[in-house]
């Protein structure tokens, strides 16, 4: 018999891939358990049982659970409509609103929650004492600093994530699906309930595990507006840990740290299980028309709602940010005397090093998505598109990865990635992107991942039995029916790597220098207007950048 | 222009056997059909030949060659063969002529030659004046014959289809069905055809395999199934007919329900199972096989179709049109048998009730 | 003329102990009797400049290699002490890595398991955290010659010195408040319930001198103090935040850093105002360490001792002052902008334990949380 073996470049890619989140991902976090149970030089549990037997521990543990929960419960229930209505319907505007409700990802969340504790703090917040004199109330209305607080300004952060989740796949639905159901009977509304939402179950669910995982192992938020009201988080508790500086703080930091993987293990786990066999293809290879639903009557009345809802948990806290740059004392009216300044735009635009850190955030952050997007799109097509045994562990690891907290990640790269191991990464620009990765990937493994399944195999097979090979096949028949994903994905990815603090401010070295770190410098330097500034500038330059990518690829790029 | 051998190929996921051990060599040029309902098998099977699935057992051979076989495995892209999948796989942003130029893209053949070819095909599906549409352009139809002409443009070996007509409405369905028989006869090339319409098995193909639950029930010539089907699922789900169970004994069955006697001279005796085809049947005032009451008439143009109640059973009978005018609804009437069939009755399957 | 003084002071000094640690044997009387000669020789400015010259040999522009060195301090002073480092040092390639306290003793904590620092000199946290990594062995000896005109504890074996000095004050905004509305105590600032939910300061957890203050008020009000201040709802939050809080009236006093708020004065023109707690000022000096040769990066521990030894002079005191921070030598006679002399404050402090921060660090943390951050 004429033996012939075919060498298959897909395996070597997927292996590849694989070594690569072996060594850099799964190696230094396999390393921070092992310390946290071999911190005496034998297995022990001690330290686990010292951190779990304080209940301030078990408080956090709760407040994580039910703040990320809540923010994904409404994260989601606010995309959803967000997505059908300007995704799917004749509303007023939509392309303008599609971009506002994305533009809270570009912000740093510790610049926008400090927007939010200057509008709705309890004593003096604007937006507080307004609705006070506005309806004459005793108090204030809304106190900040609880958890519906909390739980509002993460959802405000985090419900992005969901919406371009669900609006991607909305995107791609197959509208017969719908008509079949009008036509059946059922109202638009009806019809939304019984099969637009059934239909997009699986984007749903990866949504909402985008948000949870996200609001989970935030730090920011919880800190600037948990903290003063004595509500405390698993993160907020592993960076006090951490900050201790000590190796046993450590150690304690790390044993906190395994449990927020091990939520992210169980929600991916239950998401799974949850969303099984309910994978439908809603993209065959029948090509549709993309249909909208004419909203009539409601048209102008839905249209003001989203421009309220835009109003408030946009537009807002960006003015109160941008006034915030331009303010000397944040205790008076900006337009008081001698209150209104450039000089904080003067600071970053003038500081020398200003040019040379956006360079290197730059630089690290398209690094990141892009190297991201390459492991994403390789590691979707290992779950989506082969029946390998333990095709989902990847996705596990990259959702561990995005659920352990930053500093953990830094920390744990730094031990790991210094030497010690015969890999020294460490004062590169490689180990910065390597820590984006890790904790960042898990927006583009999602977007990649619905959308993969949202393409029917018998697409690719089509062009594999035109003879193309696998590598041909993807460049000519997967990634174009993607496109607009891997967009998203990068774009997902790149935003928070761009802006990131907490992991830069551990790892850059001289020449690395980011825009976080500036960032965290001007917070730390009692300057909460310089930061602002800098915030404003980068999404300035993100939405210009997002406009003239729009207007030269005609409308098929935006995000 | 291939001959396909398969040897013991079976094919199982997990535990669940989906496909029990197969063999069989498909001629050059012939039209194979595999025909069952769905989940029986018959696109794994077709797969497996493509290469998007391994035998668990077994070795296919095309040409003599393996491409499927212990140690030995060809990817799909390798085994040059057009294939039209259920739902058309049309690629969403590629333009017709590219989508069909995509094979010979693949193979690098010089722009004028696929030109030439492109057109050339676009002309037998009927798609010269769709060349620059986008498939959302198309109706269904127009699209499943952009994949036919994209499987066909390469000049396969073998040409595979799964249910490529189930997506289509019947005017549509009957013309392709010729359309494809043509085009396959004017090039000569194998064809294996995926179905559940046992019409379209009957009308195109040479041998014809009927499968259910991952077991060949039968294989052969349509008119041979048709006529000679090897057991009651066979019989069933090709044509319509009538399941009656009884008693043989003695050169004669009794009709269990009905509770009259046919003639039969075969070997079978003990409980049996009667298969009658609805157009194996006429129906006259006077005396006939069996006498039962017409229970109702429809009048479809070229036939009457007629439910004939012998107490407890209901039999389904084609009748001549012009009967429709001599009876009356709930009248008696003779009941003429030309032919019926004969099957053990095992009582594992039911398949006594009558089918549509 | 002051100025000139100073530095034809500090240079001579400096080049006095580069000398010593270059020696095998340094000791301090030739260091002081140089320092003297220096004095004299200043007095007549052509004859210093003389004298410098004349020094050739040990000359900071023999200093050379590369140094990097941890830091928590501002980025602005950074900016220009680096200049100024450049041009007395100019052989040598002096690299500062910014970083709050927090993040830079996490940071050494990782690099420490991984076996080896990014830097060699730290200048970061407070004296516990210096008695932490003397004990851990990282550190280098240092013999500093002027130890006389130090007026802070320093380490005998020459681990470690102060090199700037914060102080935990109280801090108010006369727009909002008057300061006689409010208790000018430390101990008032627990106790006023009218300030209930309106007060904030740092977090003893990841800010070394909100760890040294709070030990610091143990000893001086025991753990009551700390039962009050979980019940006055104080804010646990960063400097910056509690400021913002402050200008917008959203608190009425904070327990701060001085710096923060004398920055904020002279950048700004913030007319926030520093209250001294009339139960004394928690007086925290930061310490200056050199890395040894098992952990540092670029082993080069000479070139350590001589920047070590400027920022301990008059001349590098200079760019601690200006950053807003207090002198730690007793003969330096500024004080930063807009603050009372240090001399003033040093009347009346109220005493950190050190070698108790670094040993009760775990038990007084549990007891900060029990009482403040877990919620009532």
């Amino acid at each position: 018999m004429e033996k012939k073996v075919y060498f298959d470049i897909k395996w070597v890619v997927i292996l590849a891939i694989v070594g690569f989140l072996l060594i850099f991902q799964v190696f230094p976090l396999l390393y921070l358990v092992y310390r946290s149970f071999f911190s005496s030089g034998s297995f022990s549990l001690e330290g686990l049982k010292r951190i779990y037997s304080y209940p301030l521990n078990w408080l956090c543990l709760k407040n994580t659970i039910i703040t990320a929960g809540l923010a994904m419960i409404f994260g989601v229930i606010l995309a959803f409509p967000l997505a059908w209505l300007v995704g799917r319907t004749n509303l007023y505007g939509k392309k303008f609103f599609r971009t506002l409700f994305v533009t809270t990802y570009m912000v740093p969340p510790y610049v926008g929650a400090m927007a939010w504790l200057r509008l709705l703090n309890p004593s003096v917040g604007t937006l507080n004492v307004f609705i006070q004199n506005l309806f004459h109330l005793e108090s204030t209305p809304f106190n900040i600093y609880s958890v519906g607080g909390l739980v509002w300004v993460l959802t405000t952060f985090y419900y992005p994530y969901a919406f371009i989740t669900i609006s991607r796949a909305m995107e791609k639905m197959d509208p017969s699906l719908e008509e079949a159901s009008r036509i059946s009977g059922a109202s638009p509304l009806k019809t939304v309930f019984t099969v637009t939402l059934p239909l997009m179950f699986p984007s749903i669910v990866a949504a909402a595990l985008l948000v949870f995982v996200a609001a989970a192992s935030c730090y920011g938020i919880p800190s600037i507006i948990g903290a003063p009201g004595q509500i405390y988080t698993v993160t907020t508790r592993i960076v006090d840990y951490v900050y201790i500086g000590s190796q046993e703080g450590l150690t304690d930091a790390t044993n906190l740290a395994v449990f927020l993987m091990a939520i992210a293990l169980i929600i991916l786990y239950i998401s799974n299980f949850v969303v099984g066999k309910k994978e439908y293809i809603t993209v065959s290879g029948k090509s549709t028309r993309p249909n909208i639903v004419d909203l009539g009557k409601w048209r102008i009345p839905i249209t003001l709602l989203v421009c309220c809802f835009a109003l408030i948990v946009v537009i807002i806290p960006f003015f109160s940010v941008v006034t915030t740059s331009f303010t000397v004392n944040m205790g008076k009216s900006l337009f008081a005397p001698g209150n209104l300044t450039t000089k904080y735009w003067h600071t970053i635009t003038s500081r020398k090093s200003i040019l040379g850190s956006a360079k290197n955030s730059l630089i690290s952050a398209v690094w990141a998505a892009s190297l991201g997007m390459v492991v994403c799109l390789i590691m979707a097509y290992l779950l989506k598109r082969t029946t390998v045994r333990g095709k989902q562990i990847p996705d596990f690891l990259i959702t561990v990865g995005s659920g352990t907290p930053s500093v953990v990640i830094a920390l744990a790269l730094i031990m790991t990635m210094s030497g010690k191991f015969g890999i020294n990464i460490y004062n590169t620009m490689m180990i910065m992107v390597v820590a984006y990765m890790i904790k960042y990937m898990l927006m583009g493994m999602r977007t990649v991942v619905s959308a993969f399944s949202q393409v029917s195999p018998s697409l690719e097979e089509a062009a594999q039995i035109s003879g193309a090979g696998w590598l041909r096949r993807l460049k000519d028949v997967l990634f174009p029916l993607i496109v607009p994903s891997i967009v998203a994905g990068w774009f997902l990815i790149f935003m928070p790597c761009f802006y990131e603090l907490t992991m830069s401010n551990l790892l850059y070295s001289t020449d690395t220098k980011t825009l976080g770190v500036e960032l965290f410098t001007y917070q730390t330097y009692h300057s909460q207007q310089t930061a602002s500034a800098l915030a404003t500038a980068i999404l300035v330059v993100v939405i210009v950048l997002n406009v003239v990518m729009d207007k030269l690829t005609k409308g098929k790029f935006s995000i | 222009m291939s001959v396909i051998t398969i040897r013991g190929v079976s094919k199982a996921f997990g535990k669940v056997v989906v496909l029990k051990e197969f063999t069989d060599e498909f001629q050059d040029g012939e039209f194979i059909t595999f025909l069952g309902p769905s989940g029986c098998g018959k696109t794994t099977m077709l797969r497996m030949i493509a290469g998007f699935e391994k035998p668990t057992s077994g070795e296919i051979l095309i040409d003599g060659k393996p491409v499927s076989a212990p140690g030995v495995f060809v990817p799909p892209e390798k085994r040059e063969i057009g294939m039209v999948f259920q739902s058309y796989a049309v690629w969403p942003h590629m333009n017709v002529f590219d989508n069909v130029a995509y094979p010979l893209k693949i193979k690098k053949m010089p722009k004028a030659e696929i030109q030439k070819k492109v057109t050339a095909i676009l002309e037998v599906v009927h798609l010269s004046q769709y060349a620059d549409r986008m498939p959302s352009q198309l109706s269904g139809g127009q699209q499943q014959r952009v994949a036919l002409g994209r499987a066909l443009v390469a000049e396969p070996k073998l040409l595979l289809l799964d249910e490529p007509l189930s997506n289509l409405d019947a005017k549509l369905r009957e013309s392709m069905r010729y359309e494809i028989k043509e085009i396959q006869r004017k090039l000569g090339i194998t064809v294996v055809y995926v179905t559940h319409d046992q019409v379209e098995a009957m009308t195109m193909s040479d041998r014809v395999f009927i499968i259910n639950r991952g077991v060949i029930q039968q294989m052969g010539s349509p008119i041979d199934i048709y006529r000679h089907p090897a057991n009651q699922f066979v019989a069933d789900f090709v044509g319509k007919v009538n399941f009656v169970k009884g008693t043989s004994a003695n050169g004669k069955i009794h009709l269990k329900g009905v509770d009259q006697w046919l003639d039969y001279d075969g070997p079978l005796s003990g409980d049996v199972v009667v298969a009658i085809r609805p157009e194996n049947m006429k129906l006259t005032e006077a005396e006939g096989h069996l006498k039962g009451t017409l229970s109702s008439m429809f009048y479809l143009g070229d036939v009457n179709d007629c439910q004939v109640s012998f107490g407890d059973v209901t039999l389904r009978v084609t009748a001549e049109s012009h009967t429709y005018d001599k009876l009356t609804q709930g009248s008696e009437v003779g009941v003429v048998i030309s032919d019926f069939l004969v099957y053990e009755d095992d009582g594992t399957d039911d398949y006594s009730k009558i089918l549509t | 003329m002051k100025k000139k003084l100073l530095a034809a002071t500090l240079c001579a000094a400096m080049t006095a102990m580069t000398a010593c640690s270059g020696g095998s044997s340094g000791t301090s009387t030739t260091a002081a009797a140089t320092t003297a000669a220096a004095t004299q020789a200043a007095a007549a400015e052509t004859e210093a400049a003389a004298a410098e010259e004349a020094s050739g040999t040990i000359n900071p522009e023999d200093v050379t290699g590369k140094v990097m060195i941890y830091t928590s301090m501002y980025e602005d002073i950074i900016e220009a002490m680096d200049e100024k480092l450049e041009e007395v040092f100019p052989n040598a390639d002096i690299e500062f890595f910014y970083g709050g306290t927090g993040t830079l003793q996490s940071k050494v904590a990782a690099e420490l398991d991984a076996g080896k620092l990014g830097c060699d000199m730290l200048m970061v946290a407070e004296p516990a955290y210096s008695l932490e990594l003397k004990e851990a062995g990282v550190l280098f000896p240092h013999e500093f010659a002027e130890t006389d005109k130090l007026l802070f504890e320093y380490d005998e074996e020459g681990y470690w010195y102060p090199v700037r000095v914060c102080n935990m004050v109280l801090a108010y905004n006369p727009e909002k408040v008057s300061k006689d509305s409010i208790p000018n105590t430390l101990e008032g600032f627990a106790t006023d319930t009218s300030l209930k939910g309106k007060i904030s300061m740092s977090n003893p957890l990841t800010s070394g001198t909100a760890y040294a203050s709070i030990v610091a008020l143990l000893d001086a009000y025991g753990e009551d103090y700390f039962a009050s201040l979980g019940q006055q709802e104080v804010a646990i939050e960063s400097g910056s935040v509690a400021l913002t809080k402050l200008e917008t009236g959203e608190c009425s006093e904070i327990m701060i850093l001085e710096e923060s708020v004398l920055k904020k004065r002279e950048e700004e023109g913030s007319l926030l105002e520093v209250i001294y707690p009339t139960d004394g000022t928690i007086t925290i000096p930061s310490t200056i360490m050199i890395v040894n040769d098992d952990y540092n990066s670029n082993a080069n521990t000479a070139a350590c001792e001589a920047i070590e030894d400027w920022f301990l002079s008059s001349e590098g005191q200079k760019y601690i002052v200006s950053g807003w921070m207090h002198s730690v030598r007793s003969d330096y006679p500024d004080a930063p902008y807009d603050a009372i002399p240090t001399k003033e404050i040093l009347e009346n402090v109220m005493p950190v334990d050190w070698e108790k921060c670094f040993h009760e660090r775990e038990d007084i943390r549990t007891m900060f949380q029990e009482n403040v951050t877990v919620p009532q």
